[in-house]
This record gives structure tokens, sequence and C-alpha cells, in this order.
């Protein structure tokens, strides 16, 4: 199997408290964005944080998992829509840890039946291999709705 | 306690259709395209879920190192972060390599080196990664 190796690189100038970061997406270019801790854990004001790249990472494994389950059980999907929550908490004597991704996901897929949608999405958490490494610390969540087709 | 979202939608099929990151609790970034051939094959201006994982450790490692440098006394003036993931598909993601270049004022290459080691281990991506097989840094001073 071919290695695929992507890379992202991040400068952080000055303090945790008062200092602020920058995030590049080195092997696409696809974007370059700001960070301060009060935007990780307070209100983020525009600003993203290594937990919303998770979110936005897990969200865009499980739907091509997800899409290729569906496609697997021939029931191709039109379109799927993927929401993905990233928690994290302090734990006692643990510190700062992710604590939970909860993933809920809606589709269109002509042929599915809701129980068979379920199942589709099951199998996308075992075969996205971020929901298999987040594990490690996090509950994973999945909810699963079959939209009615047009 | 943070939450943090983000929504994807998908249209078609896996090789021949295309997701698009639609947007992020933030809004620090979205519209992003995705495709399995960005993914897969070159990126050709797209970004991918490996890709923000690399950018998620980078950046969560980055912080936790100006944190530990700081309460060492040592602050740093600027921490230069890398991180690159590699994906097989079939099997997952199976290395990750942090490399970091900092300048900071009062500090040995030996100190800095174990800051980065703590940082490694203790901050919160790389514990929500603790499953990738290897994980290696490489940290020297500027």
């Amino acid at each position: 199997m071919p290695r695929i190796v992507r890379e992202a690189d991040a400068t952080w100038e000055g303090s945790v408290a008062r200092g602020a970061g920058v995030v590049r997406a080195s092997s696409s270019g696809a974007f370059e964005l700001s960070m301060t801790i009060a935007s990780r854990v307070a209100d983020p004001e525009g600003k993203t944080s290594p937990e919303e790249l998770l979110a936005a990472a897990h969200a865009s494994c499980f739907i091509t998992s997800l899409g290729s389950e569906l496609a697997r059980a021939g029931t191709p999907p039109e379109h799927l829509d993927v929401h993905c929550t990233i928690t994290m908490d302090e734990v006692e004597a643990r510190g700062h840890l992710i604590v939970a991704s909860a993933i809920s996901a809606r589709g269109r897929a002509p042929g599915a039946d809701a129980a068979s949608f379920a199942q589709a999405a099951e199998a996308a958490d075992v075969g996205c291999p971020f929901s298999n490494l987040i594990k490690a610390s996090a509950t994973v969540t999945i909810e699963a709705t079959l939209e009615e087709a047009d | 306690m943070a939450e943090r979202t983000a929504r994807v939608t998908w249209n078609g099929t896996l090789f021949e259709g295309r997701g698009t990151i639609e947007s992020v609790g933030s809004g620090a970034f979205g519209p992003l395209d995705v495709t399995w051939a960005a993914r897969a094959e070159e990126p050709e201006g797209l970004t991918s879920p490996e890709e923000l994982i690399a950018a998620a450790h980078a950046s969560c490692f980055s912080m936790a190192l100006s944190n530990g440098l700081a309460k060492e006394g040592a602050p740093a003036e600027r921490l230069e972060t890398s991180a690159t993931v590699t994906f097989v598909p079939g099997t997952g993601i199976t290395k990750i390599v942090l490399a970091v270049r900092g300048v900071v004022p009062g500090l040995d290459e030996t100190g800095f080196v174990e800051q980065a080691q703590a940082a490694k281990a203790g901050c919160p991506v790389s514990k929500a990664l603790a499953a990738v097989p290897e994980i290696t840094l490489d940290a020297t001073l500027a």
C-alpha cells in the first residue's frame, strides 16, 4: 500500500498566556490560521484550536468511511452531512484530556433503510482510522439519521 | 470544558465525488474542499484528515512546550514545530514525526529536549493519539 504523508507547521511566539501561534497546512497550502490559549479554552473569537482541527479531521475522515460503507452495501449515498463535536476537559490527576468526540451523520442513500444506514455508520466508525486512534483517550459516539429521498 | 465543532458534507461516490469542510464553530476556516484523490495521491491544494491531524498536533505540542518552558523559568521567544503524519490506507495512521526548533534564552539543549519530551507526552492531542504506533520527536535550539 502507498504511504501517504501530510505535514503541517506551527510557530509560537511569546508565552502561552499572552503569546500567539500560527498553524499552516504545509502539504496543501489550504490554510494558515492563528490561535491563542484563550481561543482554545475560552471563547474562540474567530480563532481555531487543536481541538477544532481534530473535529474537522474526524468529520472528514468519518464521512469518507461512511460513503465507502454505503457503497459497499450497494446503496451509494447521494449526499452526506456529518457534524463532529470534540470535547476537551480537565480530568483530575490527568490534566487536560480530549474526552469525547460526538459524530452526528445525516444522509440520503437510495435503497438504504434506517437500519442499514445505522449499520453502515457503525462500520464507518470501525473503519475510520481517526475514530480508532482517538479512542485511546476519548469516548466516540455515533448518531446516524437517514433522510428521505427528494 | 471546551467544545469545538466542524461540519462536513459529501456529494457523490467516494472516488468521483467530493466533500467540503463547510464550517467550524469558530468560523476560522471553511469552506475547504476534500477529495479522495487529494487525500491518497497529490494534495493539489486540498487539505485532508491527515493534514488536519498534523495541524492539530503541531499546534497542541507548541502550546504545551511554551507552557512548560515558562514554568521552567525559561520562556521561549519563538518555537517552530512541524508534524508529519503518515497514513497507510487499510492499515491506518502509522507514524507521526514532530520536529521543533526553539529560540529559548537561558536554557541549554539538554533542558530544551527535556521540556520538548514532556510536551510530547503531555499535550492533549498526543494523549488522544497515543495509539499511533510510532511518534518521534526531534528537538533543537535554533
